[in-house]
């Protein structure tokens, strides 16, 4: 338990250092020192032998209380200060309802305010602090030579802020780990907030009007969440006398239908399902570090660990369904947004979102065989999502520009970069790779247990296809042999990119150790059996992973014998395969531009249908629940 | 070869034909001919290609795509001319625009005559040109098998048409790595060649330089030596050199691409390096982006002693070697 | 399984040849002898290696022993949704080296490659789901030996099948990214740049994937073997009479058609199976 709380505290106390540490130098040392302790405390904490505990906090609960009080006066304050000086009035009646509810809550309520364990460890916290902790702390490392570049060189015209960058990354890693380690809703509820502070200040960090704007839209879609939240609690504690998430997850379903709908409209908005993805495709703004560890491995991860939490309160229920089914249209709408746009920034988000909804739809189905399936998605998708920011961090800096098609050759511009960035992308769709074992787990247990969900899953992952292997052939691609771009990369960053890519291939080859020593256990608790792959099916993995191996052998024995000729320009070729004579005698270059289905899809046009599905059954929902 | 003659994929190219020839090839995959029964597959890509059909007579335009598209067709390839244009400029050989038939860019197999060109006659011509190709694979593939029987000999002027043909095969990467400039490899007639035998050639006058005298020519016959590498009967290889004072210099030294990267060119400019006994210094030049041939000269002792501008794009670059 | 592997290419290639033999008859021609296809292989296999980029065959090379590994899985009875992610990552390869050939033609093929596995994964998947909810099982070897006739269950199911048998055959109305024989489309589209022994790979790969596809075709009617082989000869013809009527879709039809067919064919069977229970 103690070590819970040091990871806790930990790297909130350090954040707050930080945002007072200007040296450069003086920053590395702590960010390091402290990366490496989270590191190892989430590999200790991982590695007990019965990981599951639960515990009272060794402080004075009262004393405690009122901190925490004061903690979140002091945050809604702020909040509804940003909302009276940016004109928001949604902000600021948000803020007023959420906090005024919690303050009449707590002062009315006050001492039966217990919970007999605030904190509890089981498999599934495990996991997301191994993300956290792991992934996090990568993206920490790569932070630093990040956002030395980003200053130094690309950005100049941005205020320099790092202190308060740095700050703000390791306050909210401590929060994520007090928000899987939390079993008293009321703290869960505080770290949440604070992950939704935290994100606010990120993502307007470049202080341009248009980064403002983003800011605040996550803000207020995000207090929706909360308000939800809020209610949630006080339901709950109104009808079964208790503020514990376990005793939430453990009670009638009848009792605990209306607060665990509210806990999924919660999650709903924080992981940015459609009708509120727009919040997390504007963070887009916001530096790499911010894009990687907010919005995609951690924070909106946040959010789908609530709802897989809930699973057991909603299976089997309308709620369940519908929150299934806005799972299932995100997937599918995301998916297809993401083969209409060409920067590479956003193409990333539209798939964390898709991904997520695919997540989403598993916690709403909520059987065993979901929820294993859901949180393998949540290992492979954290892992993979990540190393592709920082590589396309990597690559935005290099070539000063975000857009795919930018990207043509990279693999012999950047070699080792586009090499990463290529396991990135198998990692999030291809056989045998993670995800594609986690979709795999999906359809079976939606085919168990929806057969009709099927269709969403279906269409989303053929889309998927398309924008991941159209990207892939643009890294390869190589229409002039050109130049090497200088490929220098920051120590952090190579430790963070190696570190990840190795990751992926790991995570891949032990996921049968993951799956019986985390997954497998908590489903087992909550359901009661369990799920996994077939044998026969792990050696045709193992054995298709070989081939993928394999591969790179190409690069050794590099077609030997074999005669270069250009390709094929209708004979007119010029500079070799570079132009081709057109008409009147004018040399024009070849062009390569991927196809973006303009004329068939559409984003924003993709963005209204689902958004206006998805709020039809966000109120199908509600009905449900309160019928 | 057994299997090109029952797999023969064609590629069809029109230079500047009136069409005629053209709607008489298409004619071949027809109801009425269907070529198709003879495994005959008309594919637009020369990389799939076997036989290059060219209708039309060649002009300024279709000239570099003509050589593209044969330098992407993957060996064994036989070209067939059709028609009377692509045979020798047809009637409109004496235009401003007409550089002649087909044969003026590349070697050609087979000509179909007509003016257009039947049907019957194009299936003619190309069964003729697969025998040609498997001919020539035949004799490729077993001449491949049997390298050291490779012989060294002294070429004849009668061999001058082999070694034409083999030259302008030879050269034709040459004329992809400078964009085809108008290599005078490429441009050399046959009569320049037989030239060769009996007298010392100019040297390769620059477009700014001076040309240099020729002395007197009788005597030059003892000086030209002219060596053939022969597989099979076959003719893969030569090299040509003359001596002036004390001094050899050596030119062309060709290789059949089939046989490229074996060793041969090294054999001959060393075979012909023996044929002047008397020399105290051996001169060689070759084009100044040609990597491979300066790699080679160097091994063999050369040094680049000076470089002359040849045309914009090609500057021959001079090698020499002393005798030790 | 082993019998797959050895006699997959030879009965592909036959099939290749009697394709062409059809054709021909269909558009009153006499048509090749039907060992053409192996013909072609042979001489493709002693032509020059001509490549635009060196690296480019080697993704051949894994696409065909990827092909070969999907059949395997399936005519040795495992997992149907194994099975088709493997044969996705064949495909992928397969693109990927086309994409590497860094040539216009061979880059629109290869986009068009990836629009047409993006129009008929649906229904593929629409298919397993489909088969497993009638035989409880996605292993192959369950759904050969199950006691009825799989077609009377899912007829919506084959029928959209059959609708994305036409795509993965690469033939007309659908055959946007490459083309067989005496069609050419944007020259000869995924194909362009690949030439001698990578074309014969790509051949074969063709002729092991064409197996396996009739193979699935038999699995809708395993229960009666003889009625299950009748019916994929009989679909093989249909698919040749179909390449030889339509002409050629634009591609946007090609995925929203396709697109349609599975939802309401492939869906709407599923949905029919599903409230029956």
């Amino acid at each position: 338990m103690t070590l819970v709380l040091a990871l806790i505290l930990v790297p909130i106390g350090a954040g707050l250092m930080l945002g007072c540490v200007r040296l450069d130098t003086l920053r590395k040392v702590v960010v390091g020192a402290v990366t490496l302790a989270v590191f190892c405390g989430t590999l200790a904490l991982a590695a007990r032998p019965t990981p599951v505990d639960s515990g009272v906090v060794p402080f004075n609960h009262h004393w405690l209380n009122l901190g925490m009080l004061l903690v979140e006066i002091g945050m809604g304050l702020y909040v509804i200060v940003v909302g009276v000086r940016s004109r928001r009035p949604l902000i600021v009646a948000l803020m007023l309802a959420q906090g005024g509810l919690m303050l009449w809550f707590e002062l009315t309520q006050g001492p039966r305010l217990e919970a007999a364990h605030d904190l509890f460890v089981d498999n599934f916290s495990l996991i997301m602090a191994l993300i956290n902790g792991v992934v996090g702390g990568g993206i920490c490392l790569y932070a630093l030579g990040y956002m030395r570049e980003y200053h130094e060189v690309a950005h100049r015209d941005v205020p320099d802020r790092r202190p308060l960058f740095f700050a703000l990354l390791f306050i909210f890693m401590g929060a994520m780990f007090g928000l899987v380690f939390a079993n008293n809703l009321m703290w869960l509820f505080l770290f949440w907030e604070i992950t939704t502070l935290c994100s606010f200040l990120l993502i307007g960090y470049t202080q341009t009007p248009e980064a403002r704007r983003n800011a605040l839209r996550a803000l207020v879609m995000n207090l929706a969440g909360g308000l939800a939240f809020a209610l949630a609690i006080v339901w709950f504690h109104d009808n079964a006398d208790s503020i514990e998430l376990q005793t939430l997850i453990t009670s009638k379903q009848s009792l605990a239908l209306v607060p665990a709908a509210l806990l999924c409209f919660a999650g709903i908005t924080k992981s940015a399902q459609l009708p509120f993805s727009s919040w997390l495709l504007g963070a887009m703004v916001a530096p790499t570090p911010v894009s990687a560890l907010l919005h995609s491995s951690t924070m909106v991860k946040a959010g789908v660990y609530l709802v897989l939490r809930m699973a057991p309160a909603v299976t089997g229920t309308t709620v369940g369904l519908m929150v299934a089914l806005v799972g299932g249209v995100t997937f599918v709408i995301g998916s297809m947004a993401a083969i209409t746009t060409s920067e590479a920034k956003r193409v990333l988000a539209w798939s964390t979102v898709a991904n997520l909804g695919l997540i989403v739809l598993c916690g709403g189905i909520g059987t065993g065989e979901a929820v294993w399936a859901g949180m393998l998605l949540i290992v492979f998708h954290a892992v993979a999502k990540c190393l592709l920011f920082l590589c396309v961090g990597v690559v935005e800096h290099k070539l000063h520009s975000r857009d795919i098609e930018a990207m043509s050759g990279l693999i012999v511009n950047l070699p080792r970069v586009a090499v990463m960035m290529l396991v990135g992308m198998a990692g999030m769709f291809l056989a045998p790779f993670g995800m594609l074992i986690s979709k795999w787990a999906v359809l079976k247990a939606v085919v168990d247990a929806s057969p009709l969900l099927s269709v969403f899953i279906v269409f989303g992952s053929s889309a998927t296809l398309f924008f991941w292997v159209k990207w892939m052939g643009k890294l390869l691609e190589v229409v002039e042999p050109q130049r090497r771009i200088e490929e220098k990369l920051a120590l952090g960053e190579s430790i963070a990119l190696y570190g990840l890519s190795a990751a992926t291939f790991l995570a891949c080859l032990f996921f049968p150790l993951i799956s019986s020593r985390f997954i497998e256990p908590y489903v087992l608790s909550v359901y009661g059996q369990t799920a996994s792959l077939g044998q026969g099916n792990l050696l045709i993995m193992t054995i298709m992973m070989i081939f993928v191996l394999l591969f790179p052998l190409s690069f050794v024995w590099y077609g030997r014998g074999v005669k270069v000729v250009d390709a094929y320009l209708g004979g007119a070729n010029v500079r070799g395969g570079v132009g081709f004579t057109g008409s009147a005698g004018q040399v024009q270059e070849v062009n390569l531009h991927n196809y973006y289905f303009r004329g068939l899809l559409d984003e924003a046009g993709l963005c209204r249908c689902g958004v206006i599905g998805c709020s039809i059954v966000l109120a199908v929902m509600a009905a449900a629940a309160l019928v | 070869m057994a299997g090109i003659k029952q797999s023969p994929w064609i590629l069809h190219y029109d230079a500047s034909s009136c069409n005629g020839c053209d709607i008489e090839t298409l004619a071949c995959l027809t109801p009425v001919f269907d070529v198709e029964r003879l495994g005959v597959i008309n594919t637009g890509n020369p990389k799939h290609a076997d036989i290059f059909l060219v209708t039309g007579a060649v002009n300024e335009q279709s000239k570099d795509v003509i050589r593209n598209l044969y330098r992407q067709m993957p060996e064994p390839k036989v070209v067939v001319a059709i028609g009377a244009c692509a045979a020798t400029g047809g009637v409109f050989r004496e235009c401003y625009n007409i550089s002649g038939g087909v044969d003026s860019v590349i070697p050609v197999d087979v000509f179909v005559p007509g003016c257009a060109a039947r049907p019957e006659a194009i299936i003619d011509g190309v069964v003729r040109a697969l025998a040609v190709l498997e001919e020539r694979q035949r004799d490729t593939a077993a001449a491949a098998g049997s390298m050291d029987q490779v012989l060294y000999l002294r070429a004849q002027k009668s061999n001058a048409p082999q070694i034409l043909a083999l030259q302008k095969a030879a050269y034709q990467s040459e004329a992809g790595i400078y964009g085809d400039e108008g290599l005078p490899a490429l441009q050399q007639t046959l009569e320049e060649l037989e030239d060769e035998f009996d007298r010392r050639p100019n040297r390769e006058a620059s477009s700014l330089g001076a040309r240099e005298t020729r002395k007197d020519p009788e005597k030059d016959r003892d000086h030209v030596v002219f060596l053939k590498a022969v597989v099979n009967g076959r003719i893969i290889g030569a090299v040509r050199g003359y001596e002036v004072d004390d001094t050899a210099y050596l030119s062309r030294v060709i290789v059949h691409p089939y046989f490229q990267g074996m060793g041969i060119g090294r054999r001959l400019t060393e075979e012909i390096e023996k044929a002047f006994p008397g020399v105290k210094r051996f001169e060689i030049f070759t084009g100044h982006r040609n990597e491979r041939n300066l790699r080679q000269f160097r091994k063999l002792g050369y040094q680049e002693f000076k470089t002359e501008p040849f045309t914009p794009a090609i500057t021959w670059i001079y090698l020499q070697k002393e005798r030790p | 399984m082993l019998i797959y592997l050895i006699a997959a290419p030879v009965v592909g290639g036959l099939l290749a040849g009697w394709d062409r033999r059809i054709s021909a008859r269909m558009q009153s021609r006499r048509g090749p002898p039907i060992f053409q296809p192996f013909y072609d292989v042979r001489k493709l296999w002693q032509k020059q290696s001509i490549v635009v980029r060196r690296s480019q065959n080697f993704y051949i090379l894994f696409f065909l022993l990827l092909v070969i590994f999907t059949g395997a899985l399936f005519f040795a009875g495992s997992d149907l949704l194994l099975v088709i992610f493997a044969l996705t990552l064949a495909a992928i390869f397969f693109v990927l080296g086309a994409y590497k050939a860094s040539s216009p033609y061979s880059f629109i093929g290869a986009e068009r490659e990836l629009i047409l596995m993006m129009a008929y994964e649906p229904m593929i998947l629409l298919t397993a789901i489909g088969m497993y909810m009638v035989t409880k099982s996605f292993y192959v070897h369950d759904i050969a030996s199950h006691a009825t006739l799989l077609v009377l269950a899912l007829p919506g199911v084959f029928l959209g099948f059959l609708y994305t048998l036409e795509i993965k055959f690469r033939k007309s109305p659908f055959d946007l990214s490459s083309s067989h024989h005496a069609h050419q489309e944007l020259v000869r589209g995924i194909t362009t740049e690949f030439s001698g022994r990578a074309l014969a790979l790509i051949e074969i790969a063709h002729w092991y994937e064409n197996v396996f596809l009739l193979g699935w075709v038999y699995l809708f009617f395993a229960s009666s073997p003889l009625l299950g082989v009748a019916v994929s000869l009989l679909v093989f013809v249909l698919v040749i009479l179909t390449d030889n009527v339509f002409a050629r879709l634009k591609w946007q039809t090609a995925l929203r058609s396709a697109w349609v067919v599975a939802a309401v064919l492939g869906f709407g069977n599923i949905l029919v199976l599903s409230l029956l229970r």
